[in-house]
């Protein structure tokens, strides 16, 4: 019973480290590249996901100060959700960069696996 | 006003990659001279701080004068200074000879591209080099990884798009680990400042030591990753190998040298030696320098392709700066730092020498080089003197390095990390003998067997020589440098 609520307890922290593993086994293993990207999107949404679960307090209130509220509040840790606005930004910017990529990519090579980019490198040498 | 000089850099060098592209292409030498005030400035004022802070002491910048614990702050120390004039040192060079060689598979009309790209890479560097902050690190580690991705995929070949998004993807798992390893140590501690994260990781570790091992081994990948240490190499051959010649040196000397004084801040700034030392890191982080010394010469011995082959002579070099970092001592640290210095200078000729063949010659392979010292003395010249530093001939600052070295991993109790420095030493003369010795001693198919003067631009023997000479000088007289390092060293709690 015992484990059981240690499960529920840190609920958020597991989940984001499941998430974390998916995204890895997808960059890792898949060889389209499309999917590949996906993988890393997932990897980030994962951090965001645990940056996000450790600034938040049991029942704690946004951080705005009410002036006819009460003292007493308290108040979640706004620190990391700010953090992590910085960082959807990067992830967004990499996520266009690589996907731009992907096109030159598909124009060159006409294919976007893995693959079959490696099969058809192999069969010519670098020219420069 | 000396306070406001760090983020004058940082604001130079931000601010021109953004006015590049407002002036016409016709006059393009008009850019390339702004390009290089700017660059010049920026160096002057990097030498200036080195002299300040080696004068005056440490001092921090804070944005908006926000408390550390929520705001983030620049840190300009010995350290800090002693590798940004590296970096600016090394840039300027490779950049008054990347003004006649960016022909080297860029459009003509996408030079002011890869200028863009160029003073993006610096800001970021410079960025990572200054700040004190870990989340601030990440984000510009991550405008790092994509303008060193773009600046090889600007080259219009087909092996360079699959080089560059093999780069991004290891890249970013590298820096996904990293962030993840930063919301660890935030989890425990509650800050993202350095020096307060150090400060309370010496009372967190007894009460959490999960977090604090898992935040290490998610660290340890992901600059490891970036930082091309041995089992994360694979993407750094391609990489380096199909970027144009003066953004190879670029990489291969200081992009990757950035990231290793990362991982050098994260171990004794943040963890420092007491913890590292209870998970006996230090220990693994030198066998795993070693195998990269030895496997990276070997990869090296395998290539015909001489761009290639500097890659992976890289990753070997990049294991005796990892060797030094794992020693943990004073000594230990400073030769890693030495050898960043002098492995950058090394490369930086090699791959600079190696582009200005490809230049006339148009062909990366090995059997390229034959009889071509009779065509190009002066850059043959320089390749040899960088490649007896390679090797660790004395006179050269290879030799320093590795001797060095080997004192101290004599006096940190580990001798056998001797041997291998003097079979890597032997491994080193196996593959770039043979270029030098075709270079000089065999039949060009000209059939020309007289000196004769270099038929490449002044501007890019320049810096081939400067730098040679460089080499020569700091093999004989080490003791400036090796002051200043050591003055960067004593920041660090080793």
């Amino acid at each position: 019973m015992d484990l059981l609520k240690d499960i529920l307890e840190h609920i958020n922290f597991i989940g984001a480290v499941a998430l974390f593993v998916i995204g890895l086994y997808t960059v890792v293993t898949h060889s389209n590249l499309i999917k590949r990207i996906l993988g890393i999107n997932i990897m980030g949404t994962a951090i965001f996901f645990f940056f996000i679960a450790v600034g938040n307090v049991l029942e704690g209130a946004p951080p705005l100060i009410d002036p006819e509220g009460s003292s007493e509040v308290v108040f979640i840790n706004p620190l990391p959700s700010v953090l992590i606005l910085t960082g959807i930004v990067v992830v967004v910017s990499i996520t266009v960069y690589s996907l731009s990529l992907v096109v030159r990519i598909y124009e060159t090579y006409g294919t976007i696996d893995q693959k079959e980019i490696a099969a058809i490198q192999k069969g010519e040498d670098y020219s420069d | 006003m000396i306070e406001q000089l760090p983020i004058v850099n940082l604001l130079l060098l931000l601010l021109t990659a953004l006015v590049i592209p407002l002036f016409k292409k016709k006059n393009f030498k008009f850019t390339l001279s702004l390009n290089f005030t700017v660059l010049l400035i920026v160096w002057v004022i990097s030498v200036y701080l080195l002299y300040y802070v080696n004068t005056e002491g440490a001092f921090y910048y804070r944005f908006g004068n926000y408390h550390p614990m929520i705001g983030l702050e620049l840190l300009i120390d010995p350290f800090s200074t002693l590798i940004t004039f590296f970096i600016m040192t090394m840039v300027l060079l490779i950049f008054v000879y990347s003004t006649s060689d960016a022909t080297d598979g860029i459009h003509q009309k996408e030079y002011d591209r890869y200028y863009i790209l160029m003073f993006i890479l610096l800001f970021s560097m410079y960025g990572i080099i200054y700040t004190n902050d870990l989340f601030n690190k990440y984000v510009f580690m991550e405008i790092l990884s994509i303008t060193t991705c773009s600046i090889i995929s600007i080259k219009r070949k087909k092996q360079n798009y699959s080089a560059a998004f093999r780069y991004v993807m290891l890249n970013e798992i590298g820096s996904l680990s990293y962030l993840f390893g930063v919301a660890l140590l935030y989890m425990v501690t509650g800050f993202t400042n350095i020096e307060m994260v150090g400060q309370s990781l010496e009372t967190v570790w007894q009460t959490h030591p999960t977090n604090i091992v898992l935040a290490i081994g998610f660290m340890i990948v992901g600059i490891g990753l970036k930082a091309a240490i041995f089992p994360f190499h694979i993407w750094l051959p391609d990489a380096h190998a199909s970027a144009p010649s003066s953004s190879s040196a670029i990489l291969s000397a200081v992009v990757v040298k950035v990231y290793l004084m990362v991982f050098v801040k994260i171990l004794f700034r943040v963890y420092g030696i007491d913890i590292l030392s209870a998970l006996n890191i230090p220990t693994m982080i030198m066998i795993i320098g070693a195998v990269g010394v030895i496997m990276g010469s070997f990869f090296a011995i395998a290539q015909n392709d001489v761009k290639r082959m500097l890659g992976y002579s890289s990753v070997a070099q990049i294991g005796y700066i990892v060797i030094g970092i794992g020693l943990a001592s004073y000594l230990g640290l400073s030769v890693a730092i030495f050898h960043v210095f002098s492995h950058g200078m090394m490369k930086t000729v090699l791959f600079l020498s190696v582009g200005a063949v490809i230049y006339q010659r148009n062909t990366r392979l090995i059997n390229a080089f034959e009889g071509v010292g009779y065509l190009m003395p002066i850059t043959m010249g320089a390749f040899f003197i960088a490649a007896l530093g390679m090797i660790g001939i004395p006179l050269t600052s290879g030799f320093i390095s590795k001797f060095n070295l080997g004192l101290a991993s004599f006096e940190g109790g580990s001798s056998p990390y001797i041997f291998i420095l003097i079979a890597s030493g032997i491994l080193n003369a196996i593959y770039y003998l043979p270029i030098i010795i075709a270079a000089f001693l065999r039949d060009n198919p000209e059939k020309q067997t007289v000196l004769s003067k270099d038929k490449v631009p002044a501007l890019m023997l320049a810096p081939i020589v400067i730098i040679s000479i460089f080499i020569v000088g700091i093999g004989v007289f080490p003791n400036g440098l090796m002051t200043l390092i050591e003055y960067a060293v004593s920041t660090f709690e080793v």
